[in-house]
C-alpha cells in the first residue's frame, strides 16, 4: 500500500509527471475561463450547448487523468486525456465566440501535453488535435468562415502549433536523454557505493584476521626464550631480536635492532674458513664473503644446521646449533635470513662427559679384568703346583666368565665409539671366506654343546673385500652366536657365502624361534630385546645387532633380516667386492 | 730361558696387582726387576737412577702418562739403549700408533697373557741379547 506521502510524491514528481499533473494547467485554465465567463460582461457564451459539452469533456478528461494518476498500469492510456482536452477546447471554444473565443490561446496547453511525449507520432497527434479543436465550429456546421484567411487560420495555426509541438518533442527528447544518463550515472554510483561497502566490510575482517594472527605470533615469539632468533635483511643488518636473542647474546632489542649486523655476533675465523671451503676469494667477487658463507645454503633454498661460536656482548663464546633459512618479500625475492640458534654447551658437556665416562669405565673394568685372567692363567699354567681336573675345570668357568665380562666392556666401548663418531676401522683387503671360516670353526663348541648342527656353505671364489677383517668377524661372530642362542637343541645354523658379479653376501640362517614382525624395525636399537628373546630366557643385553649393524654400515653394506616366528631368522650382509664400487654412497 | 739374567727391568703402572703379574713374567723370562713405579713421575725417576734394559710403562697413570715418560726416554741420548713396552686398556689401532710414535718398541693390550708377555720377553731378546 503506498502512503499518502508516496502518492503525493508520485502526483508531483516532476521526473515522471503523473496525468493528473499534466492535466493540471489545462483544468486550472479551463477553470479560469469559465470563471471570466460567468463574471466579465462581454464575454458570452454563443452556443450553449457546444459550452455545455466543452465543460463536460474537460470535467471528463479531468476526471479520467485522476483515475489513470492512480491506476499506474493503464498509463499507457493517459495520451486519451490531451485528446479529449483537444475536443473540450474546441467545444467550448465553438460555444464562446468560434474563432472571435478568448479562449482559443488554451489549445496550447494539450499541444504542450503531447508533444513532450515520446515519439514522432506526438507532433503529428498535437497537429491533428489543433486541427480538430480550431475547425470543430466549421466542422459540425455551427457557423461557416467568413472568408478563406478564417479558413487558412485553421490550417495555418496548426501548422505553427505542429512546429512548436516538434520544438517541445525534441528538448522532451534530449532533457529525456540527458535524465537517463543521469540515472545511469546514478545507478552506476549507487553500484560502486554497494562495493565499497563490501571492500570495507572485506578490510576490516581481513584486519581483525591479521590482528589475531599477529597476536599470536607475538606470543610465540616471546614465548621462545630458550632459542635465539634473529631476522637480518639481505646485507645481514639485524631487524629482528627475540627474548632468546636477548638471553643468548647478553643485548636488548634496541641495542641490536638496526645498529648490528649478525656476522658480528661470529667467530670471523669460522666464517672465513666456510668461505673458503665454498671457495669464495676475499675482497674479490664477494663484498662480505664471511656472510655470504653464512647464508649460502639457506639462499639456494637448503635447511642447513650447522654448529658456529656465537660471542657475547661480553666477549664469551658459546657454541651454537644455527639453522639460516630466507625470508621472502611478496615478489618471491630473498629479502632477509632468519638465524635460529640453540645454545650447545650443555649438551657439548654431556657428550664430552659420557667420552670420558665411557674411557673410565673401560679402563677401570679392563684393568681388574687383566689381573682375573693373567693370574687365572698364571694358576693354570703353574708346573710346580699343577692343578687337578676338577680345578682346572673351575678355572675354565672363572675364565670363560671374566672373558664374557671382557667382551661386554668391549661392547660397550664399541657402541659408543659408534655413537660419537669416533669409530676407527683398519681397511685392507679382507678375504671374506677366511674371516667366515674363523668366525665358524670358533662357534663349533658352543654350537656342539647346545646341540646344534652347524652348518658351512663356502663360495670356493675366494671373495675379498676392502675392509677390516677383525670388525666384520666380529659381525659374523654376532650372527652367529645369536643364531645358536636362538635355536633350540636339535635345530640348525647355515652359514653361506655367495659371490654375485659385484657382491658377497653372507648369510646366517637359522631355524630357531624368530622375530616377531612388530619388532623386525627395532631389532637395531641399542639394548632392544626381541620379546622372544625375553620370553625363553636367552642371555644377552642387547649390543650385538647394534654393533654388527654399525659394523656392515661403516663397510657400506647392507644388513637384511627375514624372520618368521617359529621357523626361523636369516640375516644377510651384503658388502661390495673389492674394486667395485660401495652400497652406500 | 733364553734371555740373559743380567737383563734389567723396570716396571711402571698406578695397579700393584699388574705391577705384580708384569714381575712374575720377567722373572719367568729369567730377567730381574730393578725397580717398580706407580706413577709415571716416579717411572721417570727410577729410569734414570736405574739405567734399565728395559722399561714396561702402563700408558694411563696418575701424573705423567706412559706415552709421556716414553718421550723423555727418546729424546734423553744417554738412554738409547733402553727399549720400552707400552700397556693400556686402550685396545684401538690409534691409541697403538700414538705409542708407538712416542717410540716404544711394541704396545701390549690389556688384559695381556702372561704368558704372551714373557714369550714377547723371550723373543725380544733372543733376537738382540
Amino acid at each position: 500500500m503506498k502512503t499518502v506521502y508516496g502518492r503525493m510524491m508520485g502526483f508531483l514528481s516532476v521526473d515522471h509527471p503523473s496525468p493528473a499533473l499534466k492535466q493540471l494547467p489545462t483544468a486550472s485554465a479551463f477553470a479560469i475561463g469559465i470563471v471570466l465567463l460567468l463574471t466579465v460582461p462581454g464575454i458570452e457564451v454563443t452556443n450553449e450547448l457546444m459550452a455545455v459539452v466543452g465543460i463536460t469533456l474537460m470535467v471528463t478528461a479531468t476526471v479520467l487523468s485522476a483515475i489513470l494518476t492512480r491506476a499506474e498500469h493503464l498509463d499507457r492510456y493517459a495520451i486519451f486525456v490531451p485528446i479529449i482536452d483537444f475536443l473540450a477546447i474546441g467545444a467550448f471554444r465553438a460555444g464562446t465566440g468560434g474563432t472571435a473565443s478568448l479562449f482559443s490561446e488554451l489549445i496550447l496547453l494539450p499541444v504542450v501535453w503531447i508533444a513532450a511525449e515520446e515519439g514522432r507520432r506526438h507532433i503529428v497527434i498535437a497537429a491533428v488535435g489543433t486541427s480538430v479543436a480550431l475547425l470543430m465550429p466549421y466542422i459540425l456546421g455551427i457557423t461557416a468562415p467568413k472568408d478563406i484567411a478564417e479558413l487558412l487560420r485553421g490550417v495555418y495555426s496548426p501548422f505553427v502549433f505542429a512546429l512548436a509541438a516538434a520544438i517541445v518533442n525534441e528538448l522532451a527528447r534530449q532533457s529525456r536523454a540527458q535524465l537517463q544518463s543521469i540515472r545511469r550515472l546514478a545507478d552506476d554510483k549507487e553500484v560502486i557505493l554497494q562495493r565499497t561497502v563490501e571492500f570495507a566490510t572485506q578490510l576490516q575482517e581481513s584486519e581483525a584476521k591479521i590482528r589475531a594472527a599477529d597476536r599470536l605470533f607475538r606470543g610465540v615469539w616471546a614465548a621462545v626464550t630458550e632459542q635465539s632468533i634473529i631476522g637480518t635483511n639481505s646485507s645481514g643488518l639485524i631487524d629482528a631480536w627475540n627474548t632468546g636473542a636477548e638471553k643468548l647474546l647478553g643485548l636488548t632489542i634496541d641495542e641490536a635492532e638496526g645498529k648490528k649486523y649478525v656476522f658480528e655476533f661470529h667467530v670471523l675465523e669460522e666464517l672465513l674458513d666456510l668461505s673458503r671451503e665454498l671457495n669464495y676469494p676475499p675482497g674479490e667477487t664477494v663484498l662480505n664473503p664471511g656472510f655470504s658463507a653464512l647464508v649460502e645454503s639457506a639462499r639456494l633454498g637448503r635447511a642447513e644446521s650447522r654448529e658456529w661460536t656465537y660471542i657475547r656482548a661480553d666477549g664469551t663464546p658459546v657454541p651454537v646449533l644455527l639453522s639460516v633459512t630466507k625470508r621472502v618479500d611478496d615478489t618471491g625475492e630473498t629479502s632477509g635470513y632468519l638465524f635460529v640458534a640453540t645454545d650447545v654447551t650443555q649438551s657439548r658437556e654431556v657428550a664430552r662427559l659420557k667420552d670420558e665416562f665411557v674411557g673410565l669405565i673401560s679402563h677401570e673394568l679392563r684393568t681388574p679384568l687383566s689381573s682375573i685372567l693373567g693370574y687365572l692363567e698364571l694358576l693354570r699354567d703353574d708346573d710346580d703346583n699343577p692343578l687337578s681336573e676338577e680345578q682346572i675345570k673351575y678355572l675354565g668357568v672363572a675364565e670363560r666368565n671374566a672373558h664374557r665380562l671382557l667382551r661386554l666392556v668391549g661392547d660397550l666401548l664399541f657402541t659408543a665409539q659408534v655413537e660419537s663418531g669416533k669409530f676407527p676401522l683398519d681397511l685392507h683387503n679382507a678375504n671374506i671366506d677366511k674371516i667366515v671360516s674363523g668366525s665358524v670353526e670358533s662357534a663349533r663348541p658352543v654350537a656342539a654343546a647346545a646341540g646344534i648342527d652347524l652348518v658351512a656353505e663356502l663360495d670356493d671364489r675366494s671373495p675379498f673385500v676392502n675392509g677390516d677383517s677383525v670388525r666384520l668377524g666380529q659381525a659374523f661372530d654376532n650372527l652367529i652366536s645369536n643364531a645358536i642362542k636362538f635355536t633350540p637343541r636339535g635345530g640348525s645354523v647355515t652359514i653361506a657365502v655367495a659371490v654375485t658379479e659385484e657382491t658377497v653376501v653372507v648369510t646366517v640362517r637359522d631355524t630357531g624361534m624368530g622375530i616377531p614382525a612388530a619388532e623386525l624395525d627395532q631389532l637395531y636399537a641399542r639394548f632392544f630385546r626381541a620379546t622372544t628373546a625375553t620370553r625363553n630366557a636367552v642371555p644377552g643385553v642387547g649390543l650385538g645387532l647394534t654393533i654388527t649393524k654399525a659394523i656392515v654400515t661403516a663397510h657400506r653394506g647392507q644388513l637384511d633380516v627375514e624372520s618368521a616366528e617359529g621357523v626361523g631368522t636369516t640375516f644377510s650382509v651384503t658388502l661390495r667386492l673389492s674394486g667395485t664400487p660401495a652400497l652406500r654412497a | 730361558m733364553s734371555a740373559n739374567p743380567t737383563h734389567r727391568v723396570v716396571v711402571a703402572d698406578d695397579d700393584s696387582d699388574i705391577r705384580a703379574l708384569v714381575a712374575i713374567a720377567v722373572k719367568k723370562a729369567g730377567m730381574e726387576v730393578v725397580a717398580a713405579a706407580e706413577d709415571g713421575d716416579r717411572a721417570w725417576d727410577v729410569v734414570q737412577e736405574t739405567r734399565p734394559d728395559l722399561v714396561i710403562l702402563d700408558v694411563a697413570m696418575p701424573g705423567m702418562t706412559g706415552i709421556e715418560v716414553c718421550r723423555l726416554i727418546r729424546a734423553d741420548a744417554s738412554l738409547a739403549d733402553v727399549r720400552v713396552l707400552l700397556l693400556s686398556a686402550a685396545v684401538d689401532e690409534s691409541s697403538r700408533e700414538a705409542g708407538i710414535e712416542a717410540g716404544a718398541n711394541d704396545y701390549l693390550g690389556k688384559p695381556f697373557s702372561p704368558r704372551a708377555l714373557v714369550s714377547w720377553l723371550a723373543t725380544e731378546y733372543q733376537a738382540r741379547p
